[in-house]
């Protein structure tokens, strides 16, 4: 299968500080490739180069096998790339239907009559909601009030509703609590199983190998490292990521303790989201989301 | 390209669209500009005028026109600055006083904050005249004479009058709250008027809010038989208020504008008050100048009083064109 | 798609909540219902304080004073919703009028020609402020200072210099004068009560204004581009147009009030109008708009213009000793928005 997005050498410089040097990633249909890094490790050049925010200096970037340079985020989006920021993916204070369809919205009429369907966008709304797994009780709500999981979910579903071919997903689980990461990457393993390619940004190794495919680890702006699921184990992806070496020398002034002994927890809640038990398959039985 | 058609879209709309009647065109046709040279041959000197104005007064604008006027012919330099509020207007004298002016005509609408600077000038040897208000500081603070009205005469003189008339119930239109002068002529109706008065205040700023202030207030109150409003502008306001109250309350007035003397001739306006601020501008300088060539005071330094003057219907013709052309 | 019936099903089970959803809830939920509490809470207490206040001649004077508040009120409210400030409006009033006034008059113009050229300008004042704001990403507050400031200047220099006096020559004796002033400042008369045309400008500004907010992709913009311009952009919202179209809507109302300014008075003071903006701002404010945008209501603005007009004309009627007019004023305004807050927390408590 040809990748979907193909990241070769790709560097980015701003002024005199390299941000960004020679990263290779690429993204296949069905398939969720995450990019792991600390901060400052170039994750958000990186998500800026793809999403069309930045240009890239050097090397090259293909969608779809045809050599591109991004001018908007309009042409990313044109090109089948949606872009889901970590804190900007939602107003806060409109309500679901009209956050769902913003910038995008459906009119009838003509000219300067030309009025929202309404009636249109609320019902595709709660259907879009419905096949990405969530139940809303009333689109009017604001979007606000949903929880933080249930806001990216939103913001997933619209850019699969908008014929996303490519997910670029910023950090989704950084901001939330353990159960509310694990309903997120059940609705990210979700529009993979709907034939979307997805990048998955992420600084934890444990929610990236429960969904993901390939693996791209970023350190100070340059590849650490580019695995695939079957060639690393969790306890491996964890180490480099953490730094390896470094990891042993902090364990060793803090007294000692196993470095790994920390993953216990975070895995023990993804559980509870489903989908722990792997990634190609399908995701464990569709529990209701916690709505409160 | 879209610009360029709008613009002449725009002239030719222009040009399409004159008027025949009114406009600046009927002005010129009956304009006389005063303007002139110097009848003197003193020195250049240098006299600065600065007052309590707020921006875009009209009444302000036409005591400068008087002084302009008393300048060119005196061979004056003449020097203006305004500022409403009272500490400003004191840092306004002061720089003239820097600025070593040969004469400062001012105006006491807040005494105390300008007793000190006023006495700084007398100390640089800088001879003062106040005009307008304040007349009742003038000498104590050194000042060599005070031209103006006094307010409370001035409303007495409008109490007396409405008395003659037979009127029984009046509402003085306040535009400016806290302002002493305004107080001192409602107060003025009031000791000689031998009927009721009432006081409104309104937002003088706003004029949609001065009209429906004073409809509801005749709506509210239909004994009103009488509007007495403060300024020239306000007059016209009140007379469409009472239109739109149905009151048969007439509206007289403290100064002159045009469209007070197109009021006073139409009758819709009783009658107006006028300090003739055209006169305190003028005799201002006028006067500054004989001190300074030939140290002469009118009066002999007492108050020149430049009102007030009733003005009525028949005042109305000749005062047409000399309030068109900003002087009266 | 996937299943049209799963879709269908969904449908129904929406319609079905949407039944069960409490009406109370809903009404609660919308911007302006704190404005219309402290409305009917201020009417009452004027009806029994002041008795003329209830006859209908009184109100159409309190529509009146109402609609010139309210005209600038609603297109103000949307900017706020929209999230920027807009100091300028008050003088922005006077201009309209200035230039509309002073280039019939030294043009010797019909005056439809003026009013057709201070449009432009006006439009062009908007347009200024919003691009202002686009291109330099200063806060609006301090850009529309500058408008405020530099208006207030240019209405009295150019008066001064153009007309010679401070304030315009009447040019009420000019062709097309009696046609003008019956758009912009004529009187109907209803069941024998006469009441300013200014009051249909008012209702057809909330009406469009309503329109645009809740059922216009223009609409849906504003909101987004006020309560997070950043997301707002992100998903390809024109952040920088829907805001010097704003700038751009309230001057279309400065001109409409200017232009009634002029034709209901022939003259215009070119120092009028500082501080009305403020008066503006409040009553978006009282009408539910947050000061911080996003959230907000046309027809909430429009109530706040109305309560601002009731208190102003009520104290009046009431014949409340003068003196304490402002604190007055104040207290009610104080009040009234103290409520709208209450009942909004009320709201979302529930």
């Amino acid at each position: 299968m040809s990748a979907l997005i193909e990241l070769t050498d790709v560097s980015k410089q701003y002024g005199h500080i390299k941000a960004l040097d020679a990263v290779s990633l690429e993204v296949h249909p069905g398939e969720i490739t995450c990019v792991l890094g600390d901060n400052g490790a170039g994750k958000s050049t990186l998500i800026k180069i793809i999403a069309g925010l930045h240009r890239h200096d050097a090397g090259s970037f293909t969608v779809e096998g045809e050599e591109t340079r991004l001018g908007s985020p309009r042409e990313a989006l044109d090109r089948g790339i949606a872009t889901v920021y970590q804190d900007l993916a939602v107003v806060p204070l409109m309500p679901v239907w009209r956050n769902f369809f913003l910038g995008s919205e459906p009119t009838v009429g003509r000219g300067p009559f030309a009025r929202l369907d309404v009636a249109h966008m609320r019902r595709t709304t709660h259907a879009a909601l419905l096949r990405m797994g969530i139940d809303l009780r009333d689109v009017d709500q604001p979007i606000g009030t949903l929880s933080g999981g249930e806001r990216q979910c939103v913001a997933i579903a619209r850019a699969v509703h908008f014929g996303a071919k490519v997910l670029v997903l910023d950090e989704p689980t950084a901001a939330l609590g353990v159960k509310q990461s694990g309903v997120v990457l059940k609705y990210v393993a979700n529009a993979r199983d709907q034939g979307l390619g997805v990048v998955l940004i992420t600084h934890n190794p444990h929610h990236a190998y429960l969904v993901g495919d390939r693996f791209v680890l970023l350190k100070r702006g340059a590849m650490a490292g580019s695995h695939a699921r079957a060639d690393i184990t969790l306890d491996e992806l964890t180490r480099q990521m953490a730094g390896g070496s470094e990891l042993d020398q902090l364990s060793h002034e803090l007294g000692g303790r196993a470095a790994p002994g920390a993953a216990a927890e975070v895995s023990a809640a993804a559980g509870t989201g489903g989908g722990a038990d792997g990634a190609g398959e399908t995701p464990a039985p569709p529990e209701k989301p916690a709505a409160e | 390209m879209l610009s360029a058609a709008v613009a002449a879209a725009v002239t030719a709309v222009a040009l399409a669209g004159c008027s025949s009647t009114g406009g600046k065109r009927a002005e010129e046709e009956r304009a006389a500009d005063a303007g002139g040279r110097s009848a003197v041959n003193t020195p250049r000197w240098k006299v600065a005028m600065v007052t309590h104005s707020g921006d875009g007064d009209t009444y302000w604008d036409i005591v400068q026109s008087g002084a302009k006027q008393a300048a060119v012919k005196d061979n004056i330099e003449f020097l203006y600055a305004h500022d409403e509020e009272a500490g400003r207007q004191a840092q306004l004298v002061q720089s003239m006083i820097d600025k070593k002016v040969d004469g400062l005509i001012v105006t006491l609408a807040k005494p105390d904050a300008m007793k000190g600077v006023v006495a700084k000038a007398a100390k640089a040897g800088i001879p003062v005249i106040t005009i307008n208000s304040g007349q009742e500081k003038s000498k104590e603070f050194g000042a060599l004479t005070h031209i103006g009205q006094d307010e409370t005469v001035a409303g007495e003189a409008v109490g007396t009058e409405l008395n003659e008339q037979g009127r029984k119930n009046a509402l003085c239109v306040l535009h400016e709250q806290g302002n002493v002068g305004h107080e001192q002529r409602c107060d003025g109706v009031e000791k000689t008027f031998d009927g009721k008065l009432k006081k409104l205040y309104v937002d003088g700023t706003n004029m949609p809010d001065v009209q429906s202030s004073v409809t509801a207030k005749l709506q509210s109150d239909e004994d009103v038989d009488t509007v007495v409003t403060l300024g020239a502008p306000f007059a016209a306001t009140a007379v469409k208020a009472a239109e739109e109250a149905d009151s048969d309350a007439r509206t007289v007035t403290f100064d002159l504008n045009a469209k007070v003397v197109a009021g006073l001739e139409d009758g819709s306006i009783g009658f107006a008050v006028d300090q003739q601020p055209y006169l305190q501008g003028y005799e201002a300088v006028d006067l500054m100048w004989l001190h300074r060539y030939n140290a002469d005071m009118l009066g002999g330094g007492k108050p020149v009083l430049t009102g007030p003057q009733i003005l009525t219907k028949k005042d109305a013709p000749e005062l047409a064109d000399y309030t068109e052309r900003g002087t009266r | 798609m996937t299943a049209t019936s799963s879709t269908k099903e969904s449908a129904e089970e929406l319609d079905e909540r949407l039944v069960r959803r409490s009406l109370v809830r809903g009404a609660m939920s919308r911007p302006e219902l704190g404005a219309v509490v402290g409305a009917l809470a201020v009417f009452v207490f004027f009806s029994v304080v002041a008795d003329s206040f209830l006859e209908t001649s009184s109100l159409s004077t309190v529509l009146y004073a109402s609609s010139t508040i309210g005209i600038m009120a609603v297109p103000v409210a949307l900017l706020m919703i929209g999230g920027e400030f807009d100091l300028s409006t008050g003088v922005m009033v006077t201009s309209s009028a200035l230039v509309s006034s002073m280039f019939s008059y030294q043009m010797t113009a019909n005056v439809w020609v003026g009013i057709g050229v201070s449009l432009l300008v006006t439009l062009a004042i908007g347009v200024f402020n919003g691009v202002m704001l686009s291109r330099t990403k200063l806060p609006s507050f301090i850009i529309t200072l500058g408008t405020f400031l530099m208006l207030t200047g240019l209405n009295l220099g150019l008066t001064k210099q153009i007309s010679g006096t401070v304030s315009t020559k009447s040019i009420s004796d000019m062709e097309g004068f009696p046609a003008a002033q019956k758009v912009f400042a004529s009187q109907l008369t209803l069941f024998d009560v006469d009441f300013q045309v200014t009051i249909l400008w008012w209702f057809g500004l909330v009406a469009v204004a309503t329109w645009v907010l809740l059922r216009t992709r223009a609409g849906n913009w504003i909101f987004a581009v006020g309560g997070g311009s950043d997301a707002a952009r992100a998903v390809g919202v024109p952040v920088a147009r829907t805001k010097i179209g704003l700038y751009m809507g309230v001057a279309l109302a400065a001109w409409i009030s200017g232009q009634h300014l002029l034709f209901n008075y022939d003259v215009v003071q070119s120092g009028e109008g500082v501080g009305n903006e403020l008066i503006y701002i409040a009553a978006a404010v009282i009408g539910g708009c947050l000061l911080t945008g996003g959230y907000g209501s046309a027809v909430g603005a429009a109530v706040g213009a109305f309560i601002f007009g009731m208190t102003s004309k009520g104290i009046v009627y009431a014949q409340w000793e003068p003196d304490w007019f402002k604190f007055f004023l104040g207290a009610m305004l104080l009040l009234a928005t103290l409520l709208n807050a209450w009942i909004r927390k009320r709201a979302e408590a529930s």
